[in-house]
């Protein structure tokens, strides 16, 4: 009768994974097998202890690592594709010899050329004037090392390759210092004046710190501008940039622009064509002193009145830099213009839930990115306005 | 984008997928977020409780897993296909760590049993120690039936998919691993509820 025990089953009868029919024969066999019942509440006692196995959180260095590994992984892969056919040309085997010489002579000039490598430096040419490295002033061409200032004046420009991921424009009255440049990393100080960028990077290896806050490029081109006071101000062309300040951040997209203070950091970035109201009353709520007499509950009903559905953007960031009221009241003028997606809720949002803030964000982009110039945006409202709204009969409504 | 559900972790759909496959860096860092922490979990007890080995891993498959990414052609749930690299990673970085350190030592068991988390119910604390130690101590063949079953939820057909064998093999590894757990930790028996 038991011949056939069923003790290999045992655990997919535990989970749950057997047909119907197999689970009945499974269960009816342990009521009459001695020997499986056994076997039985053996496996479920290390089903208990399995369940009690906890998932582990992954260190918060490790996605820092990733994408420092993914960095150096791709600026090692476009310099390769750079030299990748003078070098095959060199494991031809009737260059068997010229290669060995060559390793021999590479070997013999490893030193120099270590040497050599170990002062990385940015090629810089002159576009206008006489700009200077820390003392000198350059000719056509120039190198800047690391810790080394470059500056202009009155009438001068350069232009900087940024390694092999972009290039940056000085303008005059500007001074710059190169940080840092490695495969991981490439880091410009910009103490003031202004400069224009164009990085082909991945997201976060292009940074260039100034007096109020850290501009991360997420692949982009920007101009940044940095004023005698230490504010600065950033205005987005294409891409996302990010400003940070220790735990204060903004995210500029295309078309945007944000201001830093020196003290406060980034403030909250805003589409340059709001309304002229609405960027005051942002600018007086981000860096006016908070007072007794309300000035910043003022400002913020004027940005909340003059908010368009794009200007999410900026409503979006303002959550979380109010409180209670305010913060429900941001909250509310956001789910008018750009109601939130599936699964955030108000509550949620209330209190800062980051996940549900995030998909927010997410189905906020696509308004932001509705960057079509002004133009263009005339005709097409046009042409709905007068023709595709009334076949429909739509026009008028929303 | 499309409205989502709100999960402890982010939402990963073909559309994020797709978002990878095209080199979307933000996209890159949704699937992280959705799959580090069982990633962690799963390289930490491939090796015995080092967590450095186990973050080293997890570094190499979050990369491998950017740059192959686009090989993932939908065939199985992105799921498997993850966890097969998983399994095959801390499988070769094991086999390149054996040459290092000798069959059997477990360096590791003995750190899982130092680490004491802080939790209120010290008894529970001690017990899940325990059976990390236990886990630490099975053989791989064993062990990763267990991991994908008890920290990633995955069927018997999925676990055969990732391992590349039957699910009466999973059946019958699943059935050993549980006995052998069983064994090891019998003195605390009276601990797990009924």
């Amino acid at each position: 009768m038991f011949s056939n025990h069923i003790g290999k089953d045992l655990s997919a009868y535990c989970h749950g994974e057997l047909s119907p029919a197999a689970s009945q024969g499974v269960a009816e066999h342990l009521i009459g097998c001695q020997r499986c019942r056994v076997e039985f509440e053996q496996i479920k006692l290390g089903v208990k202890f399995a369940e009690q196995l906890p998932q582990l959180s992954a260190p918060n260095s490790l996605w820092n690592e990733v994408q420092g590994l993914i960095n150096s992984r791709e600026v090692s892969a476009r310099a390769v594709s750079i030299e990748k056919s003078s070098w095959a040309s060199l494991f031809q085997p009737q260059f068997a010899a010229i290669a060995a010489t060559l390793l021999l002579a590479a070997g013999l000039g490893g030193y120099w050329f270590y040497a050599r490598e170990s002062r990385p430096f940015w090629q810089v040419a002159r576009l206008n004037g006489a700009p200077r490295i820390g003392a000198t002033v350059m000719n056509e061409k120039g190198r800047l090392a690391i810790g080394e200032w470059l500056e202009t004046d009155g009438a001068s420009r350069a232009k900087i390759d940024v390694g092999t991921i972009g290039q940056v424009e000085i303008d005059p009255n500007t001074r710059v210092r190169l940080l840092q440049t490695g495969a991981t990393e490439h880091r410009l100080e910009l103490a003031q004046g202004k400069m224009s960028a164009h990085i082909w990077a991945p997201p976060r290896l292009f940074f260039v710190d100034t007096p109020s806050a850290v501009a991360a490029d997420l692949g982009c081109a920007y101009t940044l501008e940095v004023n005698k006071e230490g504010g600065s101000l950033l205005r987005v062309t294409s891409g996302w940039v990010a400003l940070q300040l220790k735990n204060r951040e903004s995210m500029v997209p295309a078309g945007a622009a944000c201001e830093t203070r020196s003290g406060i950091g980034p403030g909250t970035p805003y589409f340059e064509d709001a309304s002229e109201p609405a960027r005051l009353a942002l600018a007086e709520f981000d860096f006016k002193p908070d007072d007794a007499s309300g000035s910043k509950t003022r400002a913020l009903e004027v940005v909340l009145r003059e908010a368009r559905p794009r200007d999410t953007l900026t409503l979006w960031h303002m959550l979380s830099r109010v409180e209670g009221k305010d913060r429900a009241r941001v909250c509310d003028r956001m789910i008018e213009l750009a109601p939130p997606p599936y699964g955030v809720t108000r509550d949620g949002v209330l209190q800062l839930n980051e996940q549900m803030l995030q998909l927010w964000k997410d189905s906020l982009e696509t308004v932001w990115r509705d960057n079509l110039p002004s133009p263009t945006k005339k005709t097409l409202t046009r042409i709905w306005t007068s023709g595709l709204g009334r076949i429909r009969g739509l026009q008028g409504k929303r | 984008m499309e409205p989502r559900a709100v999960m402890a972790e982010p939402i990963i759909d073909e559309r994020v997928i797709e978002a990878c496959r095209q080199g979307d860096r933000e996209a890159f860092g949704l699937l992280f977020e959705a799959y580090k922490d069982r990633v962690f979990s799963i390289a930490v007890y491939s090796f015995n409780g080092d967590e450095a080995a186990a973050g080293d891993v997890a570094q190499q498959i979050f990369l491998k897993l950017m740059t192959t990414i686009g090989q993932f052609r939908g065939d199985s749930a992105f799921t498997t296909w993850l966890y097969r690299l998983v399994v095959n990673a801390c499988i070769d970085e094991r086999r390149r760590r054996r040459r290092f350190l000798p069959f059997g030592e477990s360096v590791a068991a003995s750190r899982i049993e130092d680490r004491r988390p802080q939790e209120k119910n010290y008894a529970r604390a001690e017990m899940a120690d325990a059976v990390k130690a236990a886990i630490g101590e099975l053989r791989p063949k064993l062990r990763l039936p267990i991991l994908l079953k008890y920290i990633e939820g995955l069927s018997y057909e999925e676990i055969a998919i990732v391992l590349g064998c039957s699910t009466g093999t999973v059946g019958s590894r699943l059935n050993r691993g549980h006995k052998a757990l069983a064994g090891r930790l019998a003195h605390l028996r009276g601990q797990v509820s009924e």
